[in-house]
């Protein structure tokens, strides 16, 4: 039995070691491009820690305007007192966004002459990465809206405000300043009437210029509620268009999805051809509108869903423990022992760690009539958006194997290009003939084609 | 022989939504916790039938043990659909849990859970790693014919109709009335209300005349009652999972209301009680046994029972009245 044990602890660490070793075969594929948040106009990025019914809510602010101009109502679940609200540095979501974002990987195909080394390799490609295993009253009272608290935090002015009827509210805010869009009215009420509280924030200048920051910096709250959920239908007023909701949910269970949608995985480990490394950003974009059309607009995509403690291939460093605080993960003090556990390995009690889900909503009116609600499962199952870019090898080929090496090599290619055309909806032609470019040292010569075509 | 028994077109249709919901919605279901969920759940009600029969057959009553593998497979496919988790321990347990409430848990010779919903909430509480995933069937107009299309088929065997039209119309009624109340626009409603999710379970799970009571009457305040359950725990405790706890909660209800609408109120179903007696005998000899266990004992201590499954359809269904949907 004694052997036994060995012998599997010697396959698993040599699993651990094929796949974790530092560059040695590039079994998990090098990591070479991202496809962050930047990609798109207008996305709005959360982050919600969440463990039980507490709850931190990070709120980056894309505002683009001028500061004096923007003002944010958000309806949350319950009053929030000045200690509940902070400023985060912005910093933070970009660190998360790096972290999660779909990535492309690429490998390159050995010596076909080395045949051992080589099958090993092929082998590796198709594999997905190596599975890893948080008042004042006063003459409102006639407009039903009462101001729960009023406190400033770094460059904002907070209001909390309860409303007992929507056009009460709308009237207040629009005589305290507040330009509300049309249609408000209608869109406030089911928020009131379930009981729901108004976060209203607006920048103070004079401390906004004092703060020496260019943008606007991430509003954080945290609260206590069982409600898990994003209200996304204010937000919805004036768009036409689609937007795009970036959502990074942190727990200390696993995975986060959505139980009034699908949430479904974008397309990951696809073979693509070598070209898209320099147009990965147009893939990615022309690829998420073709699964978003084909899902009938109307799902999430998880991008992605990992132990925070580790990533494979990685895009950006994992957080540390005190990126981790400022991304809102409040349960780290209690369990900083279970921190030193090698990141691999599963853990039988996962609470100790942070698991990530990053969920891509875009959402339009007539196909997100409700705001999603959100879950976490105890699910570690780990996902990434992932794309592989297989170079061929460029050397001198001289032996038997390489003719059939390169017999195999159109196919693969011809796979490749239409993978990417399914993927993207591009245009097959306009792929191969893109392939071709770069593929220039591939050309055979007559008679190399003809031994092909003799099967020799 | 094949689609005889309507539990066949049960396990039909259970499988076909595995195969639709694997192949065409995504999920990360794990086909060898479909296999743990088969295996316990048929050997736990071979196991548990044999030491029943055993049992019985120390009382020198003359039967042979006969093992009722239908309701457990259909309990198993359910199990499949309904239930998530990254490890098959919580699966058999969930498995085992279900087919043992059949037998541990009855009042005279009824179980009063439904299995697959007792085998969830079993792994819901007892485990860290189980979990529901409410949103896996979208909201999509085709899915929803396919499960009406096909629970229809089978509510119109069994007669369970009313069971379903009861919940379904109680909780819609309670979301339009709260939906009108709050202001939203009416798509919200619609939204919420074409959940793959909670069709399969109006449709599959709240109808298991097996569990449920067995007048038409004590089937629809029953229904009733799930429904207004299920929209409380939804909507004020934000459950995402409410249909299953408001089932499981209810479930000893059905005692109850057997008990009320056994009365005299039906006593005047004479000849469909002598039919359903004669129904329940044929049953016997298919070998649909194990969960019910109710071999020769109708004529003589569960008059109750006997009246309440005559009320139940049984005149236009004598024979299927004693059919199992568990799902």
């Amino acid at each position: 039995m004694k052997q036994f044990r060995l012998i599997i602890s010697l396959f698993v660490l040599s699993i651990g070691v094929l796949c974790f070793a530092p560059t040695a075969w590039a079994f998990c594929g090098f990591y070479v491009a991202k496809a962050d948040s930047k990609l798109y106009n207008q996305a709005s990025q959360v982050v919600i820690a969440r463990d039980g019914d507490r709850t931190v809510l990070t709120m980056a602010n894309d505002f683009k305007g001028e500061v004096k101009d923007f003002a944010m109502v958000v309806p949350v679940p319950t009053v929030i007192q000045k200690e509940q609200v902070r400023v985060a540095q912005p910093k933070i979501i970009e660190r998360l966004d790096a972290f999660s974002a779909p990535r492309l990987v690429e490998y390159f195909d050995s010596d076909p002459c080395a045949p051992q080394y080589r099958d090993r390799l092929y082998e590796a490609v198709p594999a997905p990465a190596a599975r890893i295993s948080g008042a004042t009253r006063g003459d409102n009272a006639n407009l039903g809206v009462t101001i729960e608290a009023k406190f400033n935090v770094g460059e904002y002015e907070i209001l909390i405000l309860s409303a007992k009827e929507s056009g009460g509210l709308e009237t207040w805010l629009n005589r305290n300043g507040y330009k509300i869009p049309r249609g408000a009215k209608q869109l406030l009420q089911p928020y009131i009437r379930s009981r729901m509280k108004f976060f209203v924030a607006k920048v103070n200048l004079d401390k906004f210029e004092q703060s020496g920051y260019e943008f606007l910096r991430p509003l954080q709250i945290s609260y206590q509620s069982p409600k898990f959920m994003l209200p996304i239908r204010l937000g919805m007023m004036n768009a036409n268009t689609a937007q795009d909701l970036i959502v990074y949910i942190l727990s200390p269970q696993g995975q986060a999805e959505i139980t009034n949608y699908r949430t479904v995985k974008v397309p990951s480990d696809t073979n693509i051809p070598v070209f898209v490394k320099n147009e990965f950003s147009d893939f990615y974009k022309s690829m998420f509108q073709t699964a978003y059309l084909k899902e009938d607009r109307k799902v999430a995509f998880l991008e992605y869903a990992w132990d925070m403690s580790s990533c494979d291939p990685c895009s950006a460093e994992p957080l540390n423990q005190e990126e981790l605080k400022q991304a809102g993960v409040f349960w780290l003090d209690n369990d900083t022992n279970d921190n030193f556990l090698a990141p691999n390995i599963r853990r039988p009690f996962p609470r100790s760690s942070v698991f990530i889900t990053r969920l891509h909503i875009r959402y339009s009116r007539d196909k997100f009539p409700e705001d999603p609600m959100f879950q976490t499962t105890s699910s570690r199952e780990s996902f990434q958006g992932r794309y592989i870019l297989q170079h061929p090898f460029t050397g001198e080929l001289n032996c038997q194997a390489s003719r059939e090496y390169k017999r195999s090599l159109p196919k693969r290619f011809e796979q490749e290009a239409q993978t990417l055309a399914k993927l993207t909806n591009w245009n097959i032609q306009d792929i191969r003939k893109k392939m071709k470019l770069s593929l220039g040292n591939l050309n055979y010569s007559w008679w190399e084609n003809f031994l092909a075509w003799l099967g020799l | 022989m094949l689609l005889k028994d309507t539990r066949d077109y049960q396990i039909l249709f259970l499988g076909l939504f595995l195969v639709l919901g694997i192949g065409t919605r995504d999920w990360t279901l794990h086909p060898e916790f479909i296999a743990v969920a088969i295996a316990f759940c048929l050997s736990t009600q071979w196991l548990l039938s044999s030491v029943k029969g055993f049992w019985s057959f120390d009382n020198n009553q003359e039967q042979q043990p006969s093992i009722n593998l239908r309701s457990a497979l259909i309990t198993s496919l359910g199990l499949s659909l309904l239930l998530r988790t990254d490890h098959w321990i919580t699966m058999a347990l969930a498995a085992v849990s279900a087919i043992a409430s059949k037998f541990f848990l009855k009042i005279g010779d009824k179980h009063f859970f439904n299995p697959a919903n007792f085998g969830i909430i079993s792994a819901l509480t007892l485990t860290s790693n189980a979990w529901v995933s409410p949103g896996q069937w979208g909201e999509e107009w085709w899915y929803c014919l396919v499960f009406v299309g096909t629970g229809g088929l089978i509510l119109r065997k069994i007669g369970r109709w009313d069971t379903t039209v009861a919940f379904l119309g109680s909780y819609s009624l309670l979301e339009a009335i709260r939906n009108l109340w709050l202001g939203w626009t009416w798509d919200v409603y619609w939204h919420r209300l074409m959940s793959g999710s909670l069709l399969l379970f109006a449709l599959f799970m709240v109808t298991d005349p097996r569990s449920i009571p067995n007048a038409k009457i004590g089937r629809v305040v029953w229904a009733v009652c799930i429904a207004c359950l299920t929209f409380i725990l939804r909507n004020y405790f934000f459950l995402s999972t409410a249909v299953f706890w408001s089932l499981f909660a209810l479930a000893p209800l059905t005692i109850f209301l057997d008990y009320l609408w056994s009365s005299p109120r039906f006593s005047w179903l004479g000849e469909g009680r002598r039919q359903e007696a004669e129904g329940r005998r044929q049953e016997d000899d298919e070998g649909d046994e194990g969960e019910g266990g109710d071999k020769g004992e109708i004529p003589t201590h569960n008059s109750t029972r006997a009246k309440c499954a005559a009320s139940a359809n049984s005149t236009q269904h004598s024979s299927l009245s004693t059919l199992i949907t568990e799902v």
